[in-house]
This record gives C-alpha cells, structure tokens and sequence, in this order.
C-alpha cells in the first residue's frame, strides 16, 4: 500500500492560480462531485474564500486511478501564499515528497517562485513545474517554460502545460505525480515518528493534529507522547481528511497523512512543526526543524466594550490552536484600556486575525499600529526589547536603539530597477547585490524591516506596474538613530498611538498624522487639538473644529421612522469608536500612523 | 381602540403646481379627474378612521403638497369629506403665496380654517430663482398681507443660508411684516433631489451661524425659538407640530400620509403607519405599518422631545410608558448637565444648545437600553 501513496504540496506565488488548480484535481479525481464542486474548495475558511489567498495550510485525500490501471492515494497538501506564512509552507513541505511548482503563464517566475523553489530543494523534493493559466490571452507558456530553466535550472521539457480554469494539461499533471514522485518511506516496524504541520479546535474533541506519519504508525488506544512538552495524551481516533469531512481510520502507517483526536486541550501540545511519538516506544529524535513560530510584527488588540476582554482572550487563544504564528499577552493602555498585545508574522497575518476575531467570534475590536521589536541598550548597561512604542524609555536613560532589518529581495523587469532602487533608498535601504537573469533583474537589498512593513508592497507593485515581486527574511540588527514621537489628543498623550521613527523623518511623519488624525476624528461638541510632540517638545498640530450644527432642519410626523434610523446608524458607529478622555476616536486614528510618511 | 381620543389629524394634498427642486415630500402635479378620484377616496378613509376616532380634534393640518392649489369646490369638498368636529380646533393649511386672494381666504375663513403656513421661502427674488418658486418678491409679500389682512394666524416658512442669500434681510422682512409664527429652516438637501444633484451640501457652521442670526432677530421682535427650526410669539407656537414632538398619536388621511396611533397589545405602544403613494393609495392599497414598543417609543420621545426649547417631561414619559424612566436616564442625565449640554429642573431635561442633539439623545438611549434590555420582538398584527 505505502508505494502507492503520494503526498504533495503546491506551491506558487501568490496570485498565479494555486487554489483553482487544486479544486481542478479534486474534480477530475472524482473526490469532490460537480454538484460539490465551488470554487476553492480547500480554502474552507470565509476569509480565505473572500480574499482569493490561503491563508492555513489544509489537506485532503484523493484516489487517482493511473492510466495503466493502478489505484494511488494521492494527500494533497495545500499551502499558504503569502510572504507572511513562510514557516507554515516549510512544515507542510515537510509532510510531503514532491511538489507542483505552479508559475502564470503571462507572470513568469516571480520572488516567491524562487522562494518556494529553494524550500522545496532543501527538503530534496521532486519537483513537477506547471506553467499555469495558459487559457488567458497574455499566456506566454513557451517563454515562461524557458524562463523556469534560465532561473531555476529546472529543463523546460520537464514543464506541464496546463489551465486550472479549463481543466486543460491536468489529467498530464495527474499522471506526473505518479510517475516522478516518489511513494514515501518509512518503516511499520519502527518507533512512531508523525510530524505535526496543521492543528484545528473543536468543541468537542479538543486539539485536533493533523500530522504526517514519517516512521511506525499509530492507532485508537496508543499512548502517544508530545515530544517538545513531553506530555502523554492517549489517542482516542485517527483518520484521514475527504473533501468537507474527516474520515476516521483504523490507523495511520508509513508515509500517511491524516489526523488524530487525543483529548489534546492544551493550544501548546499541538505545535506546528512538533513530532508525535510513542510514550512506550519513543524515537530516537524528533523530526527536525521544528521551531515555535517567532512573530516579527506587534500590535495592540483592544476591545471597544472593557467587558468583551475575557471574550477577547479565549478567542485568541481558540485562534491560536491553528495558528501557531500569533502570541499574545496582556497589556494595559491608558487610553484604550485592558487588551493584548498580539505578536504577528507580518501585516497582512495581523489584519487577518482582527477579521477572524470580529467575524468568528463577534467582537468589536481596535488595533493600534504594527510594530517591530527595537532592542535598546540602556545607559546602565542593560538590554531590553521594546514591543510596543509607548514603552521606549526617556532619551537620557537610552545608549542605543536597535531596529530590526530583512534582506529583502526584489525580482523585477530591468526598465523598473532606476524606481526601485530609489524606493529603497527612501526606505533607507543598503543595497547588498544585484544581478541580471534575461531581462530580469534580481536586487537585494537591507532594509528596516519598520520602513517595508506599511505600504512598500504596494507602492512597488505601483511603480512597476505589478511587475515586481518581494520576498524578505529576517536578518538581525543594526543601530539606528530613531526617536519616540507621542501624539496628545486633547492635551492628553494618547499611549497607543506613540510610534518610533527615524529622526530625519519623525517631523513630516508627525504632521501627517496629525493631519489625518484631525480628519478621521469627528468633530465633537468642542474644538480638540491633536499635537504631536518628541520628548516634551511640540512638532505638529491640528485641531478638530467644534461641530456646531448636527440636528436636522425638518422633523415632523413622517420623518420619525428615518429620523430613528439615521440615529441608530450613528449610534453603530460610535460602537467601534473608542472613547478617550472626551473624545470619540474611531478605529482608523489608530492606523493613522500607517498612511503617514510614505512620499 | 384604547388609549387617548384622537385630537391631531394630518391631511396630505399631494398636488403642486410645480415640483420645488428641494422637495422630496410625496408630490404630483394635477392630471386629468385624478382630484376628484382623490376626494372619493379620501372621504372613504375619513369615515373609516371616524368610526374607530371620533375626535373631538384640537388641531387639523392640511399639508402637501400646495394644498391651496386646489379649486374652491374642491376645497368645499374636501371638508365635507371630514366627519370630525372641528370647531375648537386650530386647523392650518399650507399655501404657496401664488394661490391666494382675497376670495379664496373668504372661503377658507368659512370652511373653518384659522391658521395659514406660507411657503414664502425667501422675499429676494434671485433667491427665489434660485429655489424654482412660482413667486417673486411682490407675491410673496402681497401673500403675507392678504393671510394677516384677513385675520388668520399667519405663519410663513423662511430658508436660511441659501448662497446669494441676504439672511439678515429676509428675517427682518417677516417681522416687519407682523408675522407671529416663523419656521427658518437651513437647507436640507435629501438624497436623489435636483438640489443633492448639484451638490448643495450645506456647512454645519454657516447653519448654526444663520440660525444664531434668525433667534436674534425674530427674538428681538418678540419670536421666541421654541424648536429646532421654529420661531412664536409665546401662545402661537404651532399645537399640530407640537403634537410631533411631544410624541403624541395623530392621524394621517391621504396618500403618503403619516399617521401613529395607540397599539392595540400591551408590548406595543403606538402604531405608526404611512399610506403609500396617489396611485396605490387610489387602488386602496394598505399602508406599511411599524410597531413601536414601548421602549423604542420612549427613545423616539427622547429625541423629538428634545428638539422642544421646553425639552421633554421625564415624568410625563415614565405615566405614559409605564417603565422606568428616570433611574434608567439619571447617570447620563447627570452627566450631560454637568457637562453642561442638558439643563434639568427637576424631571424635565431641554438641551442647552438645540443645534447639537445627537451626541446627548445617543447617551440618553444608551441608559434606557440598558436598564430595559431586549425589548420584545414586535409581531405583525392582523390589518389595522
């Protein structure tokens, strides 16, 4: 049975059709009927299916019956696309023995094409390169195959030719997978070794793993032991995922990819990327490159109404079972009150949450700006980490501040290198190495991971007309000669929305947010000035005039019923607003700092 | 039916001589014996609401609409079509300064009618222009003199802040003119209207400034602002629109017509129904009904009531919903005083500024919703 089992993954850029050729497989293996059959069927969560991007990995097993008549299980294991989720795509590439590597046929090969190729080649993966979307009129599949051989040394001829929308060049994808990827190994006779790269929450059964057997198997009734908190949970049923359902089994062998249920309660003894072995017949070692996920980005997540925080919290912590990227603590603001400060893998991780959270469990929330982690040196010596702007001490009492950098890498056309490069300049980027592939240019640079996080994926797809693409990785700290700029609102310093920027640019920052402050904030029954101000000078102010006027001319009989109504609206949006001091603040003040500074 | 008797009718008279480009009240101009279909059918509803409220009325307004615009046999039979004792009543009619003389008063003077609101809107004739109105300057104030001349309470409706509008000199003209009623409204432009298609978005702060003005001047001549847009002499205040903003019941006759009265459960406190408009009303269509509960209904006191110079009556409220009222409004009521938005003597609170409401009416809500969660889901009830 084990060689005819084959796992994959697909992997691709963002954008470049991923989940619609996965919904193709699932059809054309009769897994899902076209009646079943919506659009991104793996993508189950609402948001994902929303926002067209995966965002968790998810899995599912299929029976392919190969032209020479053979039955194979393929477990297909879907993966996130986005720069954000890079260590969720690495654990589920460990799960698996081969990938597609999907490229857009009118795209070509994109930063995390590349990416994702090298992840793949350090898991020595077979892998399948499919030009995708050949059915659209830009396709250039023949020069896209060229270009995939030219960058990442894979033969053209290897390429599959095909169109997630139509269907065309599949049943060739299908067939590949049989044929170049190889069935897993492992042995039924030794000590279980499964390799966590997924968990859920229900209700009912607690933790619910999804793993990938590497080594042994594992059945209803084992004692099985969580190697990184060496706890010992007894396995109450496993199984395996079919379209919409998990099927239970009575075990899970070699190279199998399924999940189990052991009255796992505890968010922490179901990691992503933890081995699961035998408590009585341990492995010798954990499947390597397990690491907690390490959030690069904070911000605060309060609740508007002080008396959802509880409400707040256990949603986090249900979140956090199938999203072993995001950490939180509690943290006091003066001016929102209690809340959390959330530790995210990048913004679009960050704002992913906040919709979970309002959407899946019903809460009205405000977030303060993202941030990353300075670490400052103080004058007694000292060291600290600074996750949240209002806690960097006073200037006398600071020797450095460290701000974190990535090396960023961009992959564009060469007519768009001149802009880029003074993009990155802006963005005080040092340039590391650039070289020409064809026409494209690859530029890697180090940046302040703080200057990319708000708008520079977007303001590089603007100026190059979408032709650029990213990716970046963490990559340690330099000094950095960056200051605290506090906001007051009504004369009271509002501690959310303090920010650290470079000096040269915490003035015109300061009078953007300013500015945008006074226009997000509604005029309220008197004059509110907003001032920004670094240590206990001013820099910038506003001032939110008084509203003198809000009642309507005309209210008679008839008008009650819209009266009412336009009353019961404003009263919905003040629900999102928080109050502090006087003053109503709607969510977006709290962003303000993220349109600010950026031309 | 229980509750109180029935003391406030409305009328709708949706025929207009021209459509006003302002305007989104309920409108059409007179075709073919579409009037006369509408004084049959209007006369069915009258005695239909007779039967279940037989009045005495305190106050009738006829309203449109210009409903001066109609002929005087229409006129005649429009008040034959009304059942009710009027006698006591104060009974207004709307007028558009075009459609009155001398003769016309006379038979309005005789059908009962005591009290004229004229759309006068401005005395400047570019303003006016401006605005799409028949009449000019000359009009407007002959119309004015004719109303007074003949002895009818006599208000007119000024719009305030039009641009190219001298404010100050409209506002002295009406009390030059010995009006004792003014209501100056600033413009409101509602949505799909040929003025919101132009764009005319009046600015909060010229509005508060030209109603700053308008108490000024008409407070000088002894026009005491009583509401939001409304200026008396003490004594003359409107009692048909007072009814509103005191959230009394009344009815409402005639197409478009809005009318609330008592509920007929005990968890339902007032029924408010709107006829639907000339063609459907015709055909005898059923208006669209809303339950008010008693909750909702003291949420809606709150906010007409504050719009009152004389604010709202808390006890009054608390008899007539039978919840309570005060423990539940006394924090923010508290609060708004000490802040120095609401003045509270006793049990009655009025706002101190009648400009800005919304900010105080949404934290009086707030407390009432807290103190009386979940209010029952209203069910629909069998034609009313």
């Amino acid at each position: 049975m084990q060689e005819r089992i084959r796992n994959f993954s697909i992997i691709a850029h963002v954008d470049h059709g991923k989940s619609t050729l996965a919904d193709r497989i699932l059809q054309m293996t009769k897994a899902v009927s076209d009646r079943e059959m919506r659009e991104q069927f793996l993508d189950s969560l609402e948001l994902e299916r929303e926002r067209g991007i995966t965002i968790k990995a998810s899995a599912v097993r299929l029976f392919y019956q190969s032209k020479a008549g053979e039955t194979y299980i393929f477990n297909l294991i879907d993966t996130p696309g986005h720069v954000d989720f890079g260590y969720e795509v690495s654990r589920a590439l460990a799960a698996v023995e081969g990938v597609l590597l999907v490229v857009d046929a009118s795209q070509g090969v994109e930063a995390q094409t590349i990416a994702n190729f090298y992840l793949a080649m350090e898991h020595e993966h077979t892998i399948i390169p499919v030009i995708n979307k050949i059915d659209l009129p830009g396709a250039q599949p023949l020069e896209v195959a060229l270009e995939v051989e030219e960058v990442l040394g894979i033969p053209a001829d290897e390429c599959i030719f095909a169109s997630g929308k139509t269907g065309q060049g599949v049943d060739e994808i299908l067939e590949a997978i049989v044929a170049r990827i190889p069935a897993p190994k492992g042995h039924p006779e030794h000590p279980l070794q499964a390799l966590i790269f997924d968990s859920i929450f229900d209700a009912y059964q607690g933790v619910i793993p999804y793993v990938r057997v590497m080594d042994g198997s594992i059945q209803p009734g084992d004692r099985i032991r969580i190697w990184s908190t060496g706890k010992v949970f007894e396995v109450d049923k496993v199984g395996v995922f079919r379209p919409g359902a998990l099927e239970p089994v009575a075990r899970l062998g070699p190279g199998e990819v399924g999940w189990i249920t052991a009255a796992i309660r505890e968010i922490g003894d179901a990691q992503v990327g933890d081995t699961i072995t035998l408590a009585q017949n341990p492995c010798d070692a954990p499947y390597p490159g397990f690491q907690p996920a390490k959030p690069v980005v904070f911000a605060g997540l309060y609740p508007t109404d002080t008396q959802d925080y509880n409400r707040l919290r256990e949603a986090l912590e249900k979140l956090k079972l199938n999203d072993a990227a995001l950490s939180f603590e509690p943290e006091t603001s003066e001016a929102l009150g209690f809340g959390f400060r959330c530790g995210f893998l990048g913004l679009l991780h960050a704002e992913i949450v906040q919709e979970r959270l309002e959407r899946e469990f019903d809460l009205d929330l405000i977030s303060t700006a993202p941030s990353v982690i300075y670490r400052v040196k103080l004058t007694n010596g000292e060291e600290i980490e600074i996750h949240n702007p209002s806690e960097l001490p006073n200037p006398d009492k600071i020797e450095a501040i460290y701000e974190p950098y990535v090396k960023l890498t961009v992959y564009t056309p060469e007519e768009y290198v001149g802009s880029i490069m003074q993009l990155l300049q802006e963005k005080r980027g040092k340039m590391g190495n650039m070289h020409y592939v064809g026409k494209r240019v690859e530029m890697v640079y180090e940046v302040p991971f703080g200057e990319i996080l708000y708008d520079f994926h977007d303001r590089l797809k603007s100026l190059s007309r979408g032709y650029a693409s990213m990716d970046y990785e963490q990559a340690g700290y330099q000094e950095g000669e960056l200051v605290k700029v506090s906001i007051l609102v009504n004369e009271e310093p509002v501690d959310a929305l303090a920010f650290i920027a470079h000096k040269d640019k915490a003035y015109g920052i300061g009078r953007e947010i300013v500015d945008k402050l006074a226009e997000v904030i509604p005029r309220q029954q008197f004059a509110v000035p907003i001032q920004a101000a670094i240590g206990g000078k001013i820099i910038a102010r506003a001032t939110v005039k008084a509203l003198r006027k809000d009642v309507l001319a005309k209210c008679y009989g008839g008008d009650i019923t819209r009266k009412k109504k336009l009353l019961e609206k404003q009263k919905e949006g003040k629900k999102r607003m928080k109050a502090i001091g006087k003053v109503d603040v709607p969510q977006e003040a709290f962003l303000a700092v993220l349109s600010a500074g950026r031309d | 039916m229980g509750g109180p008797a029935l003391q406030h009718l409305y009328l709708h008279v949706p025929f207009c001589p021209t459509i006003c480009p302002y305007c989104d009240f309920h409108v059409v101009r007179r075709y073919g014996d579409v009037v006369e279909a509408y004084l049959k059918r209007l006369a069915q509803e009258a005695r239909g609401l007779f039967e279940q409220h037989p009045g005495p009325l305190t106050t009738l307004y006829l309203g449109g609409g210009t409903p001066s615009f109609l002929r005087s046999h229409e006129l005649e039979a429009l008040f034959r079509a009304l059942p009710w004792n009027i006698e006591a009543a104060e009974v207004t009619l709307e007028a558009n300064p075009g459609t009155l003389n001398p003769e016309r008063l006379g038979l309005l003077r005789e059908l009962g009618v005591n009290r004229i609101s004229l759309g006068v809107q401005s005395f400047q004739d570019s303003v006016l222009k401006t605005l799409g109105r028949a009449h000019g300057r000359t009009g407007a104030l002959r119309a004015v003199e004719m109303s007074l001349e003949a002895g009818f309470h006599t208000s007119i409706d000024l719009i305030l802040g039009l641009p190219g509008q001298d404010v100050e000199a409209d506002l002295a003209q009406a009390t030059a003119l010995g009006v004792e009623h003014v209501s100056a409204y600033t413009l409101q432009v509602e949505p799909g209207t040929p003025f919101a298609l132009r764009g005319l978005a009046p600015d909060p702060d010229s509005e508060a400034q030209a109603l700053a003005l308008a108490q000024e001047v008409l407070g000088t001549a002894g026009l005491a602002r009583y509401e939001v847009s409304n200026f008396a002499r003490p004594g003359r205040e409107s009692q048909h629109n007072l009814a509103y903003w005191r959230n009394a019941f009344w009815g409402g006759l005639g197409p478009g017509a809005t009318g609330q009265l008592a509920g007929l459960e005990p968890h339902i406190f007032a029924v408010r129904y709107t006829n639907p408009p000339l063609p459907r009303w015709l055909q005898g269509e059923e208006p669209l009904l809303e339950q008010v509960g008693s909750l909702e209904h003291l949420k809606e006191s709150l906010m007409l009531g504050l719009r009152l110079a004389q604010g709202v009556d808390l006890e009054l409220l608390e008899q007539r919903s039978g919840l309570e009222v005060w423990p539940a409004l006394e924090p923010a009521v508290r609060q708004l005083s000490s802040q120095g938005l609401l003045v509270v003597q006793q049990k009655r609170i009025r706002a101190s500024d009648l400009n800005t409401l919304h900010p105080i009416i949404l934290q009086l809500w707030d407390g009432l919703e807290r103190q009386n969660p979940a209010p029952l889901e209203p069910r629909r009830l069998p034609g009313y």
